[in-house]
């Protein structure tokens, strides 16, 4: 419901200060690296929608083994729809790439879209869930649809089929309204973006899922080591007056 | 095992030094917690020096694959992520001690006679320091590596006559590019390193010819018992080897926490545009340095000609060097020197902290004003020291060390 609000309200400072585009607040969102199924549904989410158009070129499909929960074989049937020349599937142990054909990208979004390995790190994961839950009709623009957070994006709004197509203006009740609906009631679509969110902020950083479990135990042994050279120190330093 | 350090000693003086340097050298029995960060800032050195040899085997010091070079270190290379945040925020942690170390000199006077030389070697360490870091933060060949060496590069350009000239033979092109990483690169890894470690070498030798000062100020081999052993003084082993392993060890309690758990320190270690690849066509909105260098940013953006900042900005780290002559009071010690100075030097704390965080902001026109203000206060304590410190009224200094503990 809080978010629901956030949104009207950025929606109705839109309407009113386009100018002022670029302050719009980000929205909070809760990341959680241990949930693993919401990491394997937002990879999921990932290959099938996000991949066509932008790479994962420094992540590796085999890394899912350990770090989704996956087996080799999962990966390879779910997550892997990618071929060589030769059309065989593409390997395990390969970077996360697609085909797009640099020029034909230029021609139709104006730029190559971007490679997302580290885009949780470079925008941050309340940017990235503002920005996939701020798209809305736009008929000014080339492909009908713009970004409250990101003005005249050239990308278009990919996963509308989920989520429909809001209008930039809301109901006299205050209500967002659709020009077309989506197969996704406005909670499955927010709790789709939470996961998808979720695994970029995974992708950007796998030794997260290493640091802070080995970070523990590290800062437990190091205090315990300073307690002991402190004994030590003082059982020297006694004599000294 | 008495023969075998016999017939190395015959050969070579093992045991002379550790007599001369550990077991049989005296070390005022009175340092206080400001005397940890020399120990630190060695401990932090081999640290760099041994992360950054790990970084090296997988780094590739190419425009073109430098990037993806370092990624491959954070997610295939094992442990790569470890050693990687290691060495980032042992950077960031090297001028957190440093900056302690010398305003230890500052606090108890550890730069005036005898030790000008002393404080000379670690000045110059320091602006090495400097180039090191800077030279560093271009390899992982984010947008901000790139973006802040074409800045802070383009400040030789500022220099009348051969300015230009003079950038285009250290960036070894028009703009950073391949050449100037590769060079860079070879900076960084060999030829900064080993003048640092010389430097140091003779940091210590200096050290170790004068002796340590301590927060008293008391030159302690003026007071010497019967045996010729300074009377407030503790064989360095096992005294203070002891206690630096156990400041060793809060240092890494704090040190380690912050690599396991925000590595990043919020933008402030790790700056969030360096995650996007080097793009020479597009600028990042806010270009600014690692924090480390901004207060001396803030001073060269407070001066509204280039090449008078850039002058500025120059003369603010050179002026520390002749601190020693600047400061004319004999009494070492802030413990026992005038009000006046006590002021003063907390108007340089707090104008350098500001300028810090001056320098890391966008410069809106208050800012900048702002910053004028405390560059002016920075140079200020320089100057009012000078007049001040001549005929400063100071309390008599005991001839015995104080243990305040």
């Amino acid at each position: 419901m809080i978010r629901l609000l956030t949104f009207v309200s950025i929606l109705v400072t839109f309407n009113f200060a386009q100018a002022a585009s670029n302050n719009i607040q980000l929205k909070p969102v809760l990341i959680d690296l241990n949930n693993k199924a919401s990491l394997q549904r937002g990879a999921k989410i990932y290959v099938n929608n996000c991949l066509g158009c932008h790479t994962l070129k420094y992540q590796r499909y085999v890394k899912f083994i350990d770090h989704l929960s996956l087996t080799k074989e999962e990966i390879e049937k779910n997550l892997i729809f990618t071929t060589n020349k030769d059309g065989e599937q593409t390997k395990i142990g390969s970077l996360i790439l697609n085909s797009v054909n640099t020029d034909t990208a230029i021609e139709a979004f104006g730029v190559v879209p971007p490679d997302l390995t580290l885009i949780a790190r470079s925008r941050g994961s309340e940017w990235l869930y503002t920005f996939l839950t701020s798209f809305y009709e736009d008929d000014s623009r080339p492909l009908g649809v713009n970004n409250t957070l990101y003005p005249n994006v050239g990308m278009p709004h990919v996963l509308s089929w989920m989520e429909g197509l809001k209008k930039a203006q809301l109901s006299d009740k205050g209500q967002i309204i659709y020009a077309y609906k989506g197969s996704m009631t406005a909670e499955e679509y927010d709790s789709t973006i939470v996961d998808l969110v979720n695994f970029l902020v995974y992708v950007s950083e796998p030794a997260q899922l290493d640091r802070y479990r080995i970070g523990f135990w590290v800062i437990i042994f190091l205090s315990l080591f300073s307690f002991v050279a402190y004994l030590l120190k003082n059982e020297y330093w006694k004599d000294v007056k | 095992m008495n023969k075998f350090m016999n017939w190395i000693d015959r050969r070579l003086p093992v045991s002379n030094f550790v007599k001369n340097h550990l077991s049989q050298y005296y070390a005022p029995k009175n340092f206080n917690f400001f005397y940890y960060f020399g120990a630190l800032a060695i401990f932090i050195f081999i640290l760099q020096i041994v992360t950054g040899i790990f970084l090296t085997i997988n780094y590739k010091p190419d425009a073109a694959q430098a990037f993806a070079s370092v990624e491959y270190i954070m997610r295939d290379v094992e442990w790569g992520w470890l050693i990687r945040y290691l060495h980032s925020t042992g950077a960031s942690f090297f001028f957190i001690v440093i900056y302690l170390h010398m305003f230890r000199a500052m606090l108890y006077g550890s730069y005036k006679n005898p030790r000008e030389l002393l404080w000379l070697f670690g000045m110059l360490i320091f602006v090495l320091l400097m180039a090191e870091a800077f030279m560093g933060y271009l390899l992982p060949w984010g947008q901000m590596s790139y973006w802040g060496a074409q800045v802070i590069i383009s400040l030789f350009g500022a220099i009348p006559y051969f300015g230009e000239s003079l950038a285009l033979w250290i960036r070894g092109d028009y703009v950073i590019s391949d050449a100037t990483l590769n060079r860079f690169f070879a900076f960084h890894v060999i030829a900064l390193p080993l003048l640092l470690f010389a430097l140091i070498y003779l940091h210590l030798a200096a050290l170790h010819t004068t002796g340590s000062n301590n927060p008293d100020g008391i030159e302690i081999k003026q007071n010497k018992n019967e045996d010729g052993i300074p009377k407030d003084g503790i064989p360095f082993h096992p005294y203070y080897t002891v206690k630096d392993i156990f400041g060793l060890s809060v240092f890494l309690l704090v040190f380690t926490f912050i690599v396991f758990f925000m590595p990043e320190l919020g933008g402030f270690f790790l700056e969030k545009d360096n995650f996007v690849p080097a793009d020479p066509l597009k600028t990042p909105e806010h270009i600014v340095p690692v924090w480390y260098f901004t207060p001396f940013y803030a001073i060269l953006r407070a001066i509204p000609d280039k090449l008078g900042g850039v002058l500025a900005m120059g003369l603010a780290i050179f002026v520390l060097f002749l601190l020693p002559w600047i400061d004319r009071c004999s009494t070492k010690s802030i413990r026992y020197r005038s009000k006046t100075y006590k002021v003063l030097l907390s108007l340089f704390v707090i104008s350098f902290i500001s300028l810090g965080y001056i320098g890391m902001s966008a410069a809106t026109p208050i800012m900048t004003w702002i910053g004028r203000f405390f560059t002016l206060i920075y140079f200020g304590f320089f100057v009012a020291l000078y007049f001040t410190s001549v005929n400063e009224k100071t309390k008599e200094v005991p001839d015995r060390v104080t243990m305040h503990d």
